[in-house]
């Protein structure tokens, strides 16, 4: 109960949905109720019927109202479940809409422009995968669990209207279905879930990490100790589904137990009461007929119940996205055209970082300027980039265009900052609308100049679909240097005054790569740029190089000075071109 | 669709399964008992009914319903022994599966997996099988039931009131032929709109991955709308599907709860004429929902049924996936100065490509050498590394040879003892710095280990470290850099002083230039005394090498020594000046 008030405590992903579909919600709940009420009542009915019939009334009056009573029952069941499982989806589904929409307003806030592997995409499909527990956690628990309760308050009610002590034991003995064993299953699965989610959790990333060094594993030939590491978690998981599927048929065995004892209840209660004058008597197989279909939502209840452990994570990982949000600066727009760069003496650290990863950077740039900057993985370029961008904020030190903070500036950034990266995303959807994205409000002219420009205007012309080719998946349709080119028409149309290279070319093979190179520069030749690169091709394009290393610039000057005063300089790059 | 399922939900492969007919026989006997269980039950309920309809005491129905309790208790007694006795059988089988799996991962080896994607081949060993183990508890039982009781309880009605029985017996296949004929539609439509299905719920994933692109554009706020209409979309499509695809599951519903309202009232009107006593009229009441309850819990777990038999689908055709064989044929050998490995015309194609990717390449190597394999990106130079390492297997057998001996491919494992294999990025498991580098020799010494680490030019970094070698490094650990990476697979190296075979597969690709050039002082040691192939792009480590393969759309275009290359000015002159910066 403590764990549940906790994951509720600050809960803004389940409880606001349940009230905001208030009306469809009861609607679906009232349907529920009515197909297992229709089942139920078509049972007794038939009792009473057969009963009243096996009396030879005179009139087939007697039994005119149970025959057109068994009818509308028979009819109504199957068509209220019909109803209420198109109206169940449809709420949830309604709600997915939302979750979906909630979800990604919450990473686009974290999101940083800046990235440099698809380990995120993980995480994400994660998320995603929590949004369908949340899903099944209506569908599975929570609506059939309170139908559950809603059947059993009526039948309690209802045998207590008559007789109040027959009342009281409904309560107790249908109360350890609907409550105490759905509980018990909750606690006993608490425990086992912990555990279980530990050793398949153990399991996958020892099958990742052996899948993925496959290569390893087979040329070293150590194939008993491949088959060997994998013993012993999967006897381990074996044995909890034992465990699991134990449980599990006892707790049905127990809940069978408890149905028994409410039927006998119930043939006890009728014979005490009932036996005074036949047309009473005619009740007792209404109500011994109707137990079994009306306790039959009760059977699953405690299964909906035990999966909980599993729902309770999915809500409490998608409420830990909303919390240590930042609070947002004022945001302005930017007072005329770029005219200057400063980045004055920014340091920077993480939050949960033991070091400094900037250190009292300085620069300034002035429209045009072409500046490389080099350095080690690890040195700090791309925490640079996002703090140029106003992704990060610097702790000490200032970012500044035109005398106006970054920070303040990030509504207008797309028009400020153009940004290439190594793997620069294409939508699964096709060329053109991929390369709209750069200008919204772009002609198809313009979106054909821009490919043009590019030097893809022959490859797309000669697709059949032309510029309606759909690029598939992460735009698998296209290589690796064409996706570049993608990517770099919709920079073309964005028509930013900054544009950062951050290692477009590092996937790419030195000839595509030079020619990429050759077209960014000159169709770029207006802009000013800040090219983050890992080697030394293509960078006669700057008039600048610094080098980056433990956050510090250090080797700064054009190529050319470098080349001839630097020896370190000098070496590094007669090695890239292949001396 | 549930009930056509049915038909299908069976996999003929399912019988095959070692011990599979013994369980069906035991479990059909414990079915059956099962069944007569259910009558007695329903028949001694009906007793105690009509003893109280006829305003008998309470003593008069004490035995009716003790021997109802009785079958009721044996009832779900027989459930729980049921799925206790399949459960081992299940349960081994699914254990062998697992194990199985993995067995057949390793022996598929590192290109196969690949196609099929880590991530699949993953889920497949844990969900997956699970799924199995779920599939064979349902199916074997459902199946049972669904054969067994229905007709059993329709054979007493029978002889209780043979109208009633010919009634439900022919219910039965109405509601079956609506079931297939109402599911066949829904198939079909729903058929057609599984692709557009796919591309909406692919949509968000889509979104989600590309929302630093977005916001580079300065999108992403805007799109947040889009999510939700595409979402919306999606819900308005699933719907139309929906309400089809429920019709046969209400077809069902509709036809068993109308039939049992039908045979209520039948039975009021014969009792009514007198045509039939009470006692056989309740217990046929009673009855009735029992007949139709097999088919329906058959329903009910369609869709755990549907998921488990595709699970188990794809399990087998994983297992059943040809591999490699004959991957005995070589002898134990020792690579030395005599050694030799020929490639006589070899071909390779990738499935499902009409272009090989490997055309006509023949070249003999012998004894300690460094070759350089250079050509531009899609030449053929990483699937010649994977070729000679055993990874792929030419189109043809016994074009290639070593020591003389022709042989089907070189997946051998005596060959594979002979060399290392260091790829763009060499991977990193899970495990201290320490396992990682003698991953390769089992009986490393920690000095062994310490000295290697210290060629590789490690040293610095182990400092920094917090537990220097026994350092977690790897996925969820600490991260490695690229750099750090190659120097490790280079530890590796020095290690292992049996292994004289060195597969380099563009190492050095991703790393910045300093990182590189400080890795090249460190790696060029490791070549003294090793046979070593070394697929580059970065051009600097030609000069280092004795002999080149020049790789042109999957021909070898060029071989011979660089000097003897340069002086060709063919191929190679040409790649290089495609590829070399200009003089600043």
């Amino acid at each position: 109960m403590k764990r549940l008030k906790e994951t509720f405590a600050n809960d803004t992903w389940v409880m606001p949905y349940l009230r905001k579909y208030k009306g469809l919600l009861i609607l679906v709940l009232f349907l529920g109720f009515m197909t297992f009420f229709s089942g139920g009542a078509l049972m007794f009915n038939s009792g009473y019927l057969i009963s009243e019939a096996a009396r030879q009334p005179s009139s087939i009056i007697y039994i005119y109202v149970p025959v057109v009573l068994a009818r509308a029952f028979g009819i109504a069941r199957p068509s209220f479940r019909y109803v209420e499982r198109l109206t169940s989806h449809n709420w949830v589904l309604k709600i997915v809409s939302d979750f979906r929409k909630k979800l990604y307003e919450s990473v686009e806030k974290k999101a940083s422009a800046i990235q440099r592997s698809h380990q995120t995409g993980d995480i994400l499909s994660i998320l995603a995968d929590d949004i369908e527990h949340i899903e099944n956690l209506y569908l599975r628990t929570v609506f059939p669990m309170v139908i559950g309760w809603l059947l059993y308050l009526f039948i309690v009610i209802g045998v207590g209207s008559l007789n109040w002590v027959v009342g009281l034991l409904m309560l107790l003995l249908l109360g350890v279905i609907v409550i105490i064993l759905p509980l018990a299953s909750v606690a006993t699965n608490g425990v086992r879930e912990y555990q279980q989610h530990q050793i398949q959790h153990q399991f996958y990333t020892n099958l990742t990490d052996e899948v993925l060094g496959l290569g390893d594993w087979l040329i070293s030939g150590r194939y008993h100790d491949f088959i060997n590491l994998q013993k012993k978690p999967i006897k381990e998981i074996a044995q909890l589904r034992r465990k699991d599927h134990y449980y599990q048929w006892w707790r049905s065995f127990l809940v069978q137990f408890m149905v028994l004892l409410t039927t006998i209840t119930l043939l006890v209660w009728a014979a005490n009461s009932f036996t005074a004058t036949k047309s009473l008597a005619n009740w007792v197989a209404a109500f011994a007929l109707a137990i079994f279909p009306a306790v039959s939502p009760f059977l699953n209840i405690s299964q909906g119940a035990s999966e909980w452990p599993v729902y309770r994570r999915s809500i409490e990982r998608v409420n830990q996205l909303d919390k240590d949000n930042v609070t947002p600066t004022k945001q302005v727009a930017l007072k005329a055209s770029f005219k200057q760069l400063d980045i004055d003496n920014v340091t920077f650290k993480y939050p949960d970082g033991d070091r400094d990863i900037v250190k009292n950077i300085s620069m300034t740039i002035h429209p045009g300027e072409k500046v490389a900057l080099l350095g080690p993985s690890g040195t700090g370029k791309s925490t640079f980039l996002k703090l140029l961008v106003g992704d990060l904020i610097p702790n000490t030190g200032k970012i500044e265009i035109n005398g106006q903070s970054v920070a303040a500036l990030q509504n207008v950034r797309s028009s400020l900052y153009g940004i290439l990266d190594q793997q620069p995303y294409l939508f699964d959807t096709t060329v053109m609308n991929n390369v709209r994205l750069g200008n919204v409000n772009a002609t198809d002219e313009e979106i054909k100049q821009a490919i043009a420009a590019v030097g893809l205007k022959d490859l797309i012309e000669s697709l059949p679909d032309q510029y309606d080719t759909e690029v598939q998946e992460a735009g698998k349709r296209f290589s690796g240097g064409e996706r570049q080119r993608l990517s770099l028409a919709r920079i073309l149309l964005q028509d930013a005054p900054i544009i950062i290279l951050d290692e477009p070319t590092v996937s790419l093979d030195p000839i595509t790569e030079k020619k990429l190179l050759d077209r960014v520069f000159a169709l770029l030749q207006d802009k000013t740029i800040i090219w983050v690169t890992h080697h030394l091709a293509g960078i006669n394009h700057v008039d600048q190089v610094r080098f980056m290393e433990n956050g510090r610039f250090d080797m700064q000057g054009s190529p050319q000075e470098l080349y001839k005063q630097e020896p370190r300089f000098r070496q590094l790059y007669d090695l890239d071109r292949g001396r | 669709m549930q009930v056509w399922g049915s038909v299908t939900l069976i996999d003929k492969r399912l019988f095959d399964l070692p011990g599979m007919r013994r369980y069906v026989m035991i479990l059909g006997v414990l079915v059956f008992i099962q069944a007569v269980a259910i009558i007695v039950q329903a028949r001694y309920l009906s007793i105690a009914i009509v003893n109280l309809w006829h305003l008998q005491p309470i003593s008069s129905i004490v035995v009716p319903t003790c021997i109802f309790a009785v079958a009721f208790l044996c009832r779900h007694l027989l459930t729980v022994w049921q799925n206790r006795v399949l459960f081992p059988f299940v349960e081994k089988t699914s254990g062998d599966m697992r194990e199985s799996l993995m067995a057949k991962i390793f022996r598929l080896g590192p290109a196969e997996i690949d196609k099929r994607g880590t991530g699949n081949i993953v889920t497949m060993a844990l969900e997956g099988i699970d799924q199995v183990q779920t599939y064979l508890m349902l199916v074997i039982i459902k199946m049972l039931d669904m054969s067994i009781t229905p007709w059993l309880i329709l054979i007493y009605i029978l002889f209780i009131r043979w109208e009633q029985a010919i009634f439900l017996f022919i219910i039965f296949p109405v509601i079956i032929l609506f079931m297939v004929i109402l599911g066949l539609a829904a198939q079909s439509k729903a058929d057609r709109q599984y692709e557009g299905y796919q591309h909406l719920s692919n949509h968000f994933v889509d979104t989600l991955r590309g929302l630093s692109t977005l916001k580079q554009l300065g999108l992403s706020k805007r799109y947040a709308n889009n999510v939700y209409s595409v979402s919306e979309s999606y819900r308005k499509e699933t719907m139309s599907t929906l309400r089809i695809a429920l019709t046969s599951t209400f077809a069902l519903d509709f036809f068993t709860t109308l039939s049992i309202a039908v045979v209520a009232v039948f039975l009021g009107f014969d009792l009514m004429d007198g045509k039939v006593m009470l006692l056989p009229a309740l217990t046929i009441l009673v009855l009735a929902p029992e007949y139709f309850l097999p088919i329906r819990n058959f329903a009910n777990d369609y869709h755990a049924t549907l998921n488990g038999k595709n699970a188990m689908t794809a399990v087998l055709d994983v297992l059943n996936q040809p591999e490699m064989k004959q991957r005995e044929e070589l002898p134990d050998f020792k690579w030395d100065q005599d050694s030799k490995l020929e490639l006589d015309h070899v071909n390779y194609t990738y499935p499902e490509v009409k272009r090989p990717a490997l055309n006509d390449i023949s070249v003999t190597i012998k004894g300690m050498k460094k070759i350089g394999i250079i050509g531009a990106s899609g030449s053929g130079k990483s699937t010649l590394i994977n070729l000679i390492g055993g990874f792929l297997s030419p189109d043809k057998a016994n074009q290639v040879a070593i020591n003389g001996q022709r042989l089907p491919h070189l997946d051998q494992a005596a060959w594979q003892q002979n060399f290392l294999y260091i790829p763009q990025n060499p991977y990193l498991f899970h495990a201290t710095l320490a396992d990682n580098i003698s991953f390769y020799v089992n009986d490393a010494t920690d000095q062994s280990i310490k000295d290697a680490a210290e060629r590789a030019g490690l040293t610095r970094w182990i400092k920094s470290l917090p537990d220097g070698l026994e350092t977690m490094i790897g996925e969820g650990a600490r991260t490695v850099s690229g750099g750090q990476a190659q120097r490790i697979a280079l530890a590796r190296a020095f290690l292992d002083t049996d292994r004289k075979v060195l597969l380099f597969d563009e190492p050095t690709a991703h790393l910045d230039i300093e990182t590189e050039a400080a890795l090249k002082k460190d790696i060029l040691p490791v070549f003294n005394d090793h046979l070593v192939f070394f697929a580059t792009h970065r051009l600097h480590w030609i000069g280092e090498m004795d002999y080149v393969l020049v790789m042109d759309h999957g021909r070898l275009v060029e071989q011979g020594t660089p000097d003897e290359l340069a002086a060709k000015n063919g191929d190679y002159v040409k790649l290089r000046s495609e590829m070399e910066a200009s003089d600043l």
